[in-house]
């Protein structure tokens, strides 16, 4: 098996660095594009009373459905490729993204506010200074949890031509062989750690006051 | 308590004895009705068609089966047979005649080295199968249910792209379609590079199997793989079969095999088959898929409405 996998790599190694690069970019886009959607989203609702029920409800709802479902039903109107795929893992990334920044501004204790306001800020230099910075360490979970998430989904992109490591497993799958699929399956796991884990690293560094 | 669990377990354990029995019972029973039919039948003659679990196979078997009847035998039908179980079936006397594929029968049944000349795959099956399974192959049809490529009309129209020669010298214009295994498999790409020579497309990329008439439809790739006889193929004027002109895959030519027993009792079962084998081409059995996979009618009323035009 180990020997199987070993040729593979060594006949397609352009191959499979392309579909190791796809399947990376069609993730961060995205992730981008659901952190443009839900951090905005998330923080207008933050600030409604029952926000979260008026502007993440409809979300959550699309989010029930399959993902290979999102990617058929969007083939009429956006044809194949990356555009849809893009557009059907956005949809699965913004819930996390969204809810958690509810939380993150919901959650700031009021005597932060109250000092700030204190202290003379304005709302502007207060949203800036003290409520986004207080909410960012849960905007940024609610990221990480979106992007493991894309990460492993990105696989079905491979259903529609848009590449990516779903190609690997696809193939392997018809052709049923095991090295195929533990390659390709075992790849996106490996990517989907390192994205968490790289995700993590940079946090930290963003937070270094707090690891003190 | 545990007396009545007891009572329970005996009782259960009769009445399933007693169904079992029941239906064993039954069977004989149904069996022996048969025996009697055949022989309250025996002047005309009684057979039994078979056919795999796909459109086309069926079809071919209900016309096969019309054509039967016609010429005054009783027939009885078992349609809808798992390709992989179908083999035993004839082999154990379960059926009597049944629609193959000449391809089918040398590489799946015999396990034999694939040929691509339809003659000679033609006279290997029916050599082994008489040896081997006592069954004889009649005549084989022109229709072919092989492995194909298929392009756009409008790639075949702009480069004059008939067959797949003239697809390699243009491969590198032209974005293929594939489902991933294709790459990979022995009789896919790396034969074609063998025989045709190297495809440098200008794009590959892997779709769903059931997108690809749609991905080309849309203009967003050109060239995609196919079984000769897949119902969209009837469209023309956006799907063009190609040529394999240097013969890559071996044919899959339809034909009616049929037990030796029951021909040595009914031999004139060959002329009324072989009659039907000659009006099959691979365009007409296409256009007989497509009024069952596309138009959504019953094949029994497709096969009805062929056999009514070349009886």
């Amino acid at each position: 098996m180990i020997q199987k996998i070993g040729e593979y790599i060594a006949a397609h190694p352009q191959q499979l660095a392309g579909q190791i690069a796809a399947h990376i970019g069609i993730s961060l886009i995205a992730l981008l594009a659901a952190a443009l959607i839900g951090i905005p989203c998330g923080c207008l609702a933050a600030g409604i009373r029952k926000g979260e029920s008026i502007i993440a409800a409809p979300f959550e709802m699309l989010r029930v459905v399959p993902s290979l479902a999102v990617l058929i039903l969007l083939i009429p109107v956006m044809g194949t490729g990356i555009p849809p795929a893009v557009t059907a893992l956005t949809i699965l990334a913004i819930p996390p993204v969204l809810l958690n920044t509810v939380v993150g501004f919901r959650s700031i204790p009021d005597f932060m506010i109250e000092s700030a306001r204190g202290i003379g800020m304005t709302e502007r230099e207060l949203f800036r200074r003290v409520k986004v910075p207080a909410a960012l360490p849960m905007i940024l979970a609610g990221l990480r949890t979106a992007l493991v998430e894309v990460v492993a989904s990105t696989t079905l992109a491979a259903k529609i031509g848009a590449g990516g490591l779903g190609e690997i497993i696809f193939t392997g799958l018809g052709l049923y062989r095991m090295d195929l699929l533990v390659l390709g399956g075992g790849l996106v796991a490996i990517l989907s750690l390192v994205s968490g884990g790289v995700f993590d690293i940079l946090t930290r560094r963003l937070f270094r006051y707090k690891y003190v | 308590m545990k007396n009545v669990v007891k009572k329970g377990i005996v009782l259960l354990f009769t009445a399933s004895l007693i169904l079992v029995l029941g239906a064993c019972g039954g069977k004989s029973a149904g069996s022996g009705g048969a025996a009697q039919a055949e022989a309250g039948s025996a002047g005309t003659g009684s057979v039994i068609v078979g056919s795999k679990d796909f459109t086309e196979n069926e079809i071919v078997a209900e016309i096969y089966a019309l054509a039967l009847e016609d010429a005054g035998f009783t027939v009885e039908r078992k349609m809808n047979i798992a390709g992989s179980v179908v083999h035993t079936s004839i082999t154990s006397a379960e059926i009597d005649i049944y629609p193959e594929y000449t391809g089918t029968g040398l590489i799946t049944i015999l396990g034999m080295e694939a040929l691509t000349d339809q003659d000679a795959v033609y006279n290997s099956v029916k050599e082994a199968y008489n040896e081997r399974f006592n069954i004889t192959w009649l005549d084989y049809a022109e229709a072919n249910d092989g492995q194909g490529l298929f392009i756009s009309k409008k790639a075949s129209d702009e480069y004059g792209i008939t067959n797949i020669s003239q697809l390699q010298a243009n491969a590198d214009k032209l974005r293929f379609c594939s489902q991933g295994e294709f790459d990979e498999r022995e009789d896919g790409i790396p034969g074609l590079t063998k025989l045709y020579g190297e495809f440098n497309w200008k794009s590959s990329k892997i779709y769903d199997n059931g997108l690809k008439w749609e991905v080309v439809d849309n203009d967003e790739a050109d060239v995609a793989t196919a079984y000769t006889t897949e119902a969209r193929l009837t469209e023309t004027d956006k799907f063009v079969l190609l040529e394999d002109d240097k013969h890559m895959w071996p044919p899959y030519n339809l034909a009616p095999i049929v037990r030796n027993e029951v021909l040595e009792k009914y031999p004139e079962i060959a002329d009324i088959l072989n009659k039907v084998s000659a009006a099959l081409d691979t365009e007409t059995i296409t256009k007989l898929n497509a009024q069952v996979d596309i138009e959504g009618e019953e094949y029994e009323d497709v096969a009805l409405d062929f056999y009514k035009n070349i009886k």
